[in-house]
């Protein structure tokens, strides 16, 4: 009876080590299936449907799977490259901020596809830069998170103000001055904040073209640029110029109201024009003005990025040939159908591109009836991309901006009383939650 | 004697109240999904407790971008599948152990036990690695098969055959049965309500498992309604209507089903605690 | 003899074959994952890179306050939720097997039905119930129950109370339940008794019907700390990731977060998950002890 259970418990050990010696052949160009993720079905899951459609109508022998993957999708392919590359898609969308972290902890995971002829020189730089190291290059720029204020005219009206007094070159002085104006004669805070976010932080940081880390990547959160932004979002808190959201739905109910609203505005990347427009209600009430700049800095710019996400293919495909070619024909490709496919999502999925080429689109350029005064907001919008500054991710990114989110938070509470206090917190947290 | 009727009568008006308030906020929420698919999704969020008139609307909406009956079908397969294996091998199990006590076998059981507080955070990251190397990650085996024995539903169901009289297994042995006979034709069909508890402990346990699924699932067709929510949260617009209209359907069928099995499931829990 | 001695093997046997495929089960998919990944304690693991650290991970465990803190919530909410719950359970099963008659039946299902929803479905309703704005606060301020709005998830104490009452919401009546069985086996001949000596109500529950429900306490407090042990799904989805500043981390939630979000760190993940096993190993123990000792 032992042997047998012994046996039993042996073949049962051994089965799954077995499996792992089966392995695939790479196929042709143009034929075969790709499997894509990506999170949002209406934003780059259609942007992405919309790619493949333009890829197999030249080349109908190709079958391209858009899958739709819920929440946390990096931790999702943090365990499937743990797994060896066992359940990972052919390609994949993930945050920028991601990729640093994935090329150290897993060397050799991605293709090179600079290697394999893709021309990143057609890419704006700053997407660019996380996604290379040394003479290689990983990713497909998808989308930029190009930042704007966007307000609700009908509210500074209420407050007696004009579109005008939010103007390029603008600082966070001036905008503090406005916004106490918007709460003494509405009631209302200036901006939605969300609280659970480090967006907001990371988007004044960003515009100062400081950084969060040092060049050996170190983090550093003792430094002007970290604490003057710190030091502006207290007071903003502290004279009710914030509308303190908890969390996501929380934050885009706060502004996106048809008939109240509980802020003015709020500060975002280009690709949540998508959700303001969920609400044709409010066609003519937006408008964007230019991100403030924050005073005294050399480097420092009235434009700023959040978010945005890259594309990348994983070694362990089966059909590296074909991938390249789709991302090459498709994303990277400057034929009258690739670039008429930016075009397209731009409109329909408010998806606004990296790949400067595409900015010549007639919806780059064109006027948009649902802001304020047809303002041609991506042709704004595409003005700020190009100017806005390079931040570094390093691999310790997730960690760097917890850390500092929950000294935030806490600051908010009124459990840490000065900047200094947050940033000492910030560091003691993450040296715990990192092991640095 | 009339003072005491009229303040019991008072405190009992009192108590009434109370509970009337407990089963208010018990069900409110049940209320309010129903509510809530109806309405424009401004109207979710902001919490307003009218009933719009945009069901059907939501209905399309979700539709379109989610193939909701199919989510439906497949946490339903997988729940059943689970339930179906989940009882042979946890009874037959629990039989085992309860009927056929040996030094060897109790020990077995103590260490049993205590895997039951291991939490499934530790093991997922190995397990996620075992899966993956049977190459049954994206199917709906990998979510089926780890989640069959549960040393829980063990421990439930050997705490129910306590119950059942060793002296009828006696008379069948006596009889010229054997011991699988004894199991399947004695056992099972006079102990109906410890069965039917288990399965909906197990059914509930698997329809409305999040992590796991989560992790091993990684398409659209294979995937669950609890997923499917999430997928729905995820967007950048949510469509708050839509998503009511997913939490109605993954809770009400559990709903009914506990409605119309009430009376075995706390019979079943009678034996777990005596 | 020889015949007895026969058959007794036989039933071993027996015994053995009904309880195999459950112990296969137990094998590939519970022993096999927890030793494999046994070696990885050592390792300061990022992704497909390692390095032998010894007992470093352990060392960097007693100095990461973060993962004691979420440590303590585990026990805040094993030692506040848990007692208020099933003290709430066991009042609502008395009164409803004693103090009301009429539709008895239907509170019971009222009560018991939070318990089978499932956890994304009640975190989205629970997320948009809470908002600062929201349908609860606007509800008690027009009552004047509070004077302002309570920030339910967005301040650290607040947001503790928030995890405690959707535990609550969803739990009470399923233990209600055991209760209300536990109630059923008490003969009915020791209250008319009692009635006859002249004891108060007050007096016959507390030196009648508490003790008898002993069992039954003991019982609810044992599962109920198993899930507790374990609280991920509340604190991920309801407070946002353990938020606000960490307020509702727990200890599997940390884990999940060290190896998946943070820096891929599996190996210091696999330490902190053996120190969770560990204590819940020495909880089982006093369990299996408080169990056993029930029986006798």
């Amino acid at each position: 009876m032992k042997k047998t259970g012994l046996i039993c418990l042996l073949v049962f050990l051994l089965v799954p080590t077995l499996y792992t010696f089966a392995n695939g052949e790479d196929e042709g160009a143009a034929t075969g299936e790709l499997t894509v993720w990506c999170w949002d079905p209406n934003f780059n899951g259609y942007s992405m449907k919309q790619a493949a459609a333009v890829y197999t109508a030249q080349n109908p022998d190709a079958t391209i799977n858009v899958v739709d993957i819920p929440e946390n999708i990096e931790a999702k392919i943090e365990a499937g490259l743990q797994a060896g590359g066992v359940g990972l898609p052919d390609i994949s969308l993930f945050q920028d901020f991601i990729i640093e972290k994935f090329l150290q902890n897993y060397p050799g995971s991605f293709v090179d596809l600079k290697a394999e002829g893709i021309d990143y020189s057609q890419f704006a730089p700053y997407k660019v830069g996380p996604m290379s190291e040394g003479e290689s290059t990983y990713g497909i720029p998808f989308d930029t998170g190009a930042t704007g204020f966007f307000l609700r005219t009908e509210v500074l009206e209420a407050a007696g103000l004009a579109p005008e007094d939010f103007y390029e070159g603008m600082t966070w002085a001036e905008v503090i001055a406005l916004g106490e104006v918007v709460k003494a004669k509405t009631g209302k805070a200036l901006i939605a904040y969300d609280n659970t976010s480090f967006d907001f932080l990371r988007i004044m940081v960003q515009s100062t073209g400081e950084q969060f880390f040092r060049a050996d990547g170190t983090v550093d959160y003792d430094t002007p640029a970290i604490k003057k932004s710190l030091g502006i979002l207290k007071e903003m808190n502290e004279k009710g110029l914030l509308y303190m959201a908890e969390g996501w739905n929380n934050w885009i109910a706060a502004y996106n109201g048809v008939d109240d609203v509980d802020a003015a505005g709020f500060i975002n990347g280009v690709w949540i024009v998508g959700t303001l427009k969920s609400q044709p209600e409010n066609a003519g009430k937006w408008m964007v003005a230019p991100t403030p700049r924050l005073d005294g800095f050399e480097k420092g710019r009235n434009a700023s990025n959040n978010g945005g996400s890259s594309w990348y293919v994983f070694s362990t495909t089966k059909a590296k040939t074909l991938a390249v070619d789709f991302l090459q024909n498709t994303w990277a490709g400057t034929s009258p159908e690739a670039l008429d496919f930016y075009n397209r999502i731009l409109k329909d999925a408010g998806a606004m591109g990296t790949f400067l080429p595409s900015r010549e689109g007639s919806n780059y350029q064109a006027e948009d009836a649902f802001f304020y005064g047809s303002q041609p907001v991506f042709k704004d919008f595409s003005n700020w991309m190009a100017q806005v500054p390079v931040l570094k991710y390093t691999p310790n990114y997730s960690a760097m901006r917890i850390a500092l989110n929950n000294a935030m938070q806490l600051m908010y509470a009124g459990d840490l009383a000065s900047v200094d206090d947050v940033v000492a917190a910030a560091a003691t947290e993450y040296s715990q939650i990192s092991g640095n | 004697m009339i003072v005491r009727t009229r303040r019991l009568s008072i405190s009992r008006v009192l108590l009434m109240t109370l509970f009337v308030l407990g089963a208010v906020i018990s069900l409110f929420p049940f209320i309010w999904m129903l509510v809530g698919s109806t309405q424009n999704p401004n109207d979710v969020v902001r919490g307003s407790l009218r009933p719009g008139k945009e069901f059907l609307l939501n209905w399309e909406k979700i539709n379109s971008t989610y193939n909701v009956l199919r989510f439906f079908f497949n946490s339903m397969k997988i729940a059943l599948v689970t339930v179906a294996l989940g009882i042979v091998v946890n009874s037959l199990a629990a039989f085992g152990f309860e009927k056929y006590r040996s030094k060897a076998r109790d020990r077995v059981f103590g260490v049993l036990l205590l895997t039951l507080v291991v939490p499934q955070m530790a093991i997922v990251i190995p397990l996620f690695k075992q899966v993956a190397a049977m190459r049954m990650l994206n199917q709906h085996i990998a979510i089926i098969l780890p989640s069959v024995m549960s040393v829980f539903i063990i421990f439930f169901l050997r705490q129910n055959f306590k119950m059942f009289p060793t002296e009828i297994m006696e008379a069948a042995r006596v009889d010229g049965a054997a011991e699988g006979r004894i199991f399947f034709s004695i056992v099972i069909p006079s102990m109906k309500a410890t069965f039917a508890s288990a399965s909906i402990y197990i059914f509930l346990a698997q329809w409305n498992s999040y992590l796991w699924p989560l992790m091993t699932i990684l398409s659209d067709e294979v995937k669950t309604l609890p997923i499917a929510m999430s997928s729905v949260m995820r967007s950048y617009t949510i469509e708050y209507g839509g998503l009511m209209i997913l939490v109605c359907i993954s809770t009400f069928p559990i709903l009914l089903l506990f409605l119309a099995m009430q009376r075995q499931f706390v019979q079943g829990l009678m034996g777990s605690i005596k | 003899m020889l015949i007895q001695n026969k058959y007794h093997r036989y039933l071993n046997r027996t015994g053995w074959l009904f309880i195999i495929p459950a112990l296969l089960f137990y094998a590939v998919f519970m022993l096999y994952p927890i030793f494999s990944s046994l070696f990885l304690v050592t390792q300061k693991w990022k992704g497909l890179t390692r390095e032998f650290v010894g007992l470093g991970n352990f060392v960097r465990m007693f100095h990461d306050m973060i993962f004691w803190k979420a440590l303590g919530h585990n026990f805040l909410f094993m030692f506040i939720q848990i007692p208020l719950m099933v003290f709430l359970a066991m009042i609502i099963a008395v009164v409803l097997n004693q103090g009301i008659r009429r539709f008895r039946g239907v509170f019971r299902t009222i009560y018991f039905l939070p318990c089978v929803t499932s956890l994304v479905a009640y975190s989205v309703l629970f997320r948009i119930l809470l908002q600062t704005n929201g349908l609860l606060n606007n509800l008690m301020i027009n009552l004047r129950i509070i004077p302002e709005s309570i920030a339910w998830l967005n301040d650290p104490f607040w947001a503790k109370m928030t995890i405690i009452i959707a535990l609550t919401w969803r739990w009470t009546g399923y233990n209600m339940v055991f209760f209300l069985v536990g109630l059923q086996n008490i003969d009915g001949e020791i209250y008319e008794a009692a009635e006859v000596d002249g004891a108060s109500k007050k007096r016959q529950f507390l030196s009648i019907t508490l003790p008898l429900l002993v069992p039954v306490i003991l019982f609810s407090l044992v599962t109920s700390t198993n899930g507790t042990m374990q609280l991920f799904d509340e604190p991920n989805i309801l407070t946002n990731e353990g938020g606000p500043a960490n307020a509702t981390m727990t200890a599997a939630l940390y884990i999940y977060r060290q190896a998946f979000v943070l820096n891929s760190d599996f190996g210091y993940a696999s330490a902190l998950s053996y120190v969770m096993v560990l204590i819940a190993g020495v909880l089982a123990f006093i369990q299996i002890k408080v169990l056993g000792d029930k029986k006798s």
